[in-house]
C-alpha cells in the first residue's frame, strides 16, 4: 500500500477520534472495564497455574503422627521407608520444632501462639519421592498403608494439592470462559454501536467520498483503524490499571495455602501482548460489523 | 465517443418520469450545454452520466463502459475520470478548502508534495489562494462554487459535468468561471454544463441540448 494512503488513513482515523471525543471515550472506557474483568480472571488463572507448578516441582509427603511418637517407632517407619525405591527421608519434625517453625513464619505475629495451652501441632516425617517415581500409584498406596498404622494420624502428599488445584483451575477456566465470552460479546456490541454512531454522523461525508471516486476500502479503512485504536487504548488502560492494582494491593497481600506463603505473579509479557492483541481484534471486528451494516443499507 | 445514451428512461415513481426516451452522443472533447426550465431533467441526466442514478430502462455508456453493468470498484475508478460540480456543491464542512480540493488526489494515492503543489496552483487559478484554510461554512456561495470547481478539475478529468456552475455568481464571476471551463475544455476535457440561464448560452458557439419534461426538444 502506498505510504500516502497509510498517512491519510491514520490522519483520518485520529481526526475522527478527536472530532467524536465523547463517543470514543465511552467506547474506550467500556472496553477497559470489560478487559479489567477479563484480565483479572486471567491473572487468577495464571497464578493458580503458577502455584500448582511450584507445588508439582517437588513431590513430597508429610506423615503426621498422633502424639509425640517414640523415637524407636519413628526409626521403624524410617527403616521401612528407606527400603522403598525412590523414597528419600527428608527430615523428622517434632512437635516443638513444628511450633518453632510456625513462630518463625508468623514473625512479629508470633505472639498469637502464646495463648495456646498446649502445642496443637503434630510431629511429622517428611519424605521426598525421586523424579522417576512420580506416578500417582506409589504415594497413593504408601499413604493408604501408612494411615493404617496406629501412630499415624494423617498422610498428605503434594500431588493431592496439585490435583485439588487442578480441579479449582478447571472451575475457574469454565467460569472465566463464560464470563469472557459474555464480555467479548458485550464489548463487541458496544464498539459496533460506537463506530456506527460515528459512521452515521459522517453519512454525508461517506456519500461525497463515494461520489468523488473513493473505493469502499478507502472509505472503510480509517473506521477500521479507529476501532482498532479504540480497542488498543481500552486494552492498554485495563492492563495498566490491573498492573497498578497488582503493584499496590495484590503484591502486598499475603496469600497462603495452609501455612505456605504463595507469591503472586503478574500476567507474563507474552500474555499481556496477546491480551492487547485481542482488544485490537475486538475493536477491528466491532468496526467491521458496524461498517458492514452501513454499507449494506 | 465519450458519452452515449440509448433510449434512456428514468422514473422516480410511476407518475413521475424525469427522463423520457433520451438518446444522445457526445464526442470526446466536445463542450455541450444542457438547458431547459426547472424540472426539465437536466440534473437527472447528469446524474445518470455520473452513475449516481441508474436508468429505469435504456443504456448509458461513458468512456465505452456500460453503466448498467459496472461493478462497484470500477465505478469508483470511472468517477475519478469524471469531475463533477454539484448544484449544492457537496463540500465537506469539516475539512478546509485545501483538504476539500485535495480529496480527489488523496483518493488516487498521490504523494502529499504533489498534492500540495497542485492544490495551490488550482486554488490560485480560481482566486481562492487566500481562502485555503477556510472551512466551507465560512465562505460565500460563490466561493463554495469555485471550491467545488477546483475539486472537479484538479484531477484533469476526461469529462467535466457542471450543474448550474454559475448559479450563485455575479456576472463578473460568471465570466471567470466560464473562462475556467473553456480552458479545461481546451486541454481536451469533454465538458457538459447544465444551466437554465439563457444569458450563458448567448454567442457560445457550442452545442446546446434543450430538455423539457424529460425529453430532448432541441
Amino acid at each position: 500500500m502506498k505510504t500516502a494512503f497509510v498517512k491519510y488513513f491514520f490522519r483520518q482515523a485520529l481526526t475522527n477520534i478527536a472530532d467524536n471525543r465523547m463517543v470514543h471515550l465511552v467506547g474506550i472506557g467500556t472496553i477497559a472495564i470489560a478487559f479489567i474483568i477479563f484480565n483479572s480472571f486471567v491473572l487468577v488463572y495464571v497464578n493458580i497455574n503458577h502455584w500448582s507448578d511450584e507445588l508439582g516441582k517437588s513431590l513430597t509427603m508429610s506423615i503426621y503422627f498422633k502424639d509425640q511418637p517414640e523415637s524407636i517407632q519413628v526409626e521403624e517407619i524410617k527403616k521401612e521407608l528407606i527400603n522403598i525405591q525412590g523414597v528419600t527421608i527428608d527430615k523428622y519434625v517434632s512437635k516443638e520444632e513444628a511450633m518453632k517453625a510456625l513462630a518463625e513464619e508468623l514473625g512479629d505475629k508470633a505472639g498469637l501462639l502464646n495463648g495456646l495451652h498446649e502445642n496443637p501441632l503434630p510431629a511429622s516425617l517428611e519424605i521426598i519421592f525421586s523424579r522417576a517415581d512420580r506416578d500417582d500409584s506409589l504415594p497413593y498406596h504408601l499413604k493408604r498403608k501408612l494411615e493404617k498404622m496406629d501412630i499415624v494420624d494423617e498422610v498428605q502428599y503434594s500431588q493431592e494439592w496439585t490435583r485439588k488445584i487442578k480441579a479449582i483451575m478447571g472451575g475457574i477456566k469454565l467460569i472465566g470462559s463464560i464470563i469472557g465470552g459474555l464480555l467479548f460479546l458485550a464489548t463487541l456490541f458496544i464498539i459496533t454501536n460506537t463506530i456506527k454512531l460515528t459512521v452515521f454522523a459522517r453519512k454525508n461525508e461517506i456519500e461525497i467520498l463515494r461520489l468523488v471516486g473513493a473505493t469502499n476500502l478507502f472509505i472503510k479503512t480509517p473506521f477500521l483503524i479507529e476501532g482498532s485504536i479504540q480497542g488498543l487504548l481500552g486494552g492498554l488502560i485495563a492492563v495498566i490499571i490491573l498492573f497498578a492494582a497488582y503493584m499496590t494491593v495484590i503484591i502486598k497481600t499475603e496469600l497462603r495455602i495452609g501455612f505456605a506463603a504463595l507469591d503472586v505473579v503478574f500476567i507474563s509479557p507474552y500474555l499481556t501482548v496477546f491480551l492487547l492483541l485481542m482488544s485490537v481484534i475486538i475493536g477491528f471486528a466491532g468496526s467491521s460489523i458496524a461498517l458492514g451494516r452501513f454499507f449494506r443499507t | 465517443m465519450m458519452i452515449q445514451l440509448f433510449n434512456v428512461y428514468k422514473n422516480f415513481g410511476p407518475k413521475n418520469p424525469a427522463i423520457v426516451d433520451v438518446s444522445l452522443k457526445i464526442e470526446k472533447g466536445e463542450f455541450v450545454f444542457i438547458t431547459g426550465p426547472s424540472g426539465a431533467g437536466k440534473t437527472t441526466l447528469l446524474k445518470i452520466i455520473f452513475c449516481s442514478e441508474k436508468p429505469t430502462s435504456g443504456n448509458a455508456l461513458v468512456n465505452r463502459i456500460n453503466l448498467n453493468r459496472i461493478r462497484e470498484r470500477d465505478l469508483a475508478f470511472l468517477r475519478r475520470k469524471i469531475g463533477i460540480v454539484f448544484q449544492d456543491f457537496k463540500l465537506l464542512p469539516n475539512r478546509n478548502v485545501f483538504n476539500n480540493v485535495a480529496l480527489c488526489l488523496e483518493i488516487a494515492g498521490v504523494q502529499y508534495s504533489i498534492i500540495r503543489k497542485k492544490v495551490h496552483q488550482t486554488l490560485r487559478h480560481l482566486g481562492l489562494a487566500k481562502k485555503e484554510r477556510y472551512y466551507p461554512p465560512q465562505l460565500s456561495g460563490g466561493e463554495q462554487q469555485r471550491v467545488a470547481i477546483a475539486r472537479a478539475i484538479i484531477n484533469n478529468p476526461l469529462i467535466l459535468l457542471a450543474d448550474e456552475p454559475t448559479g450563485n455568481l455575479d456576472p463578473d464571476l460568471t465570466m471567470e468561471i466560464m473562462a475556467v471551463l473553456r480552458e479545461i475544455h481546451e486541454r481536451g476535457t469533454t465538458v457538459l454544463v447544465a444551466t437554465h440561464s439563457q444569458d450563458l448560452l448567448k454567442n457560445t458557439g457550442k452545442r446546446i441540448i434543450t430538455l423539457n419534461k424529460g425529453r430532448i426538444v432541441k
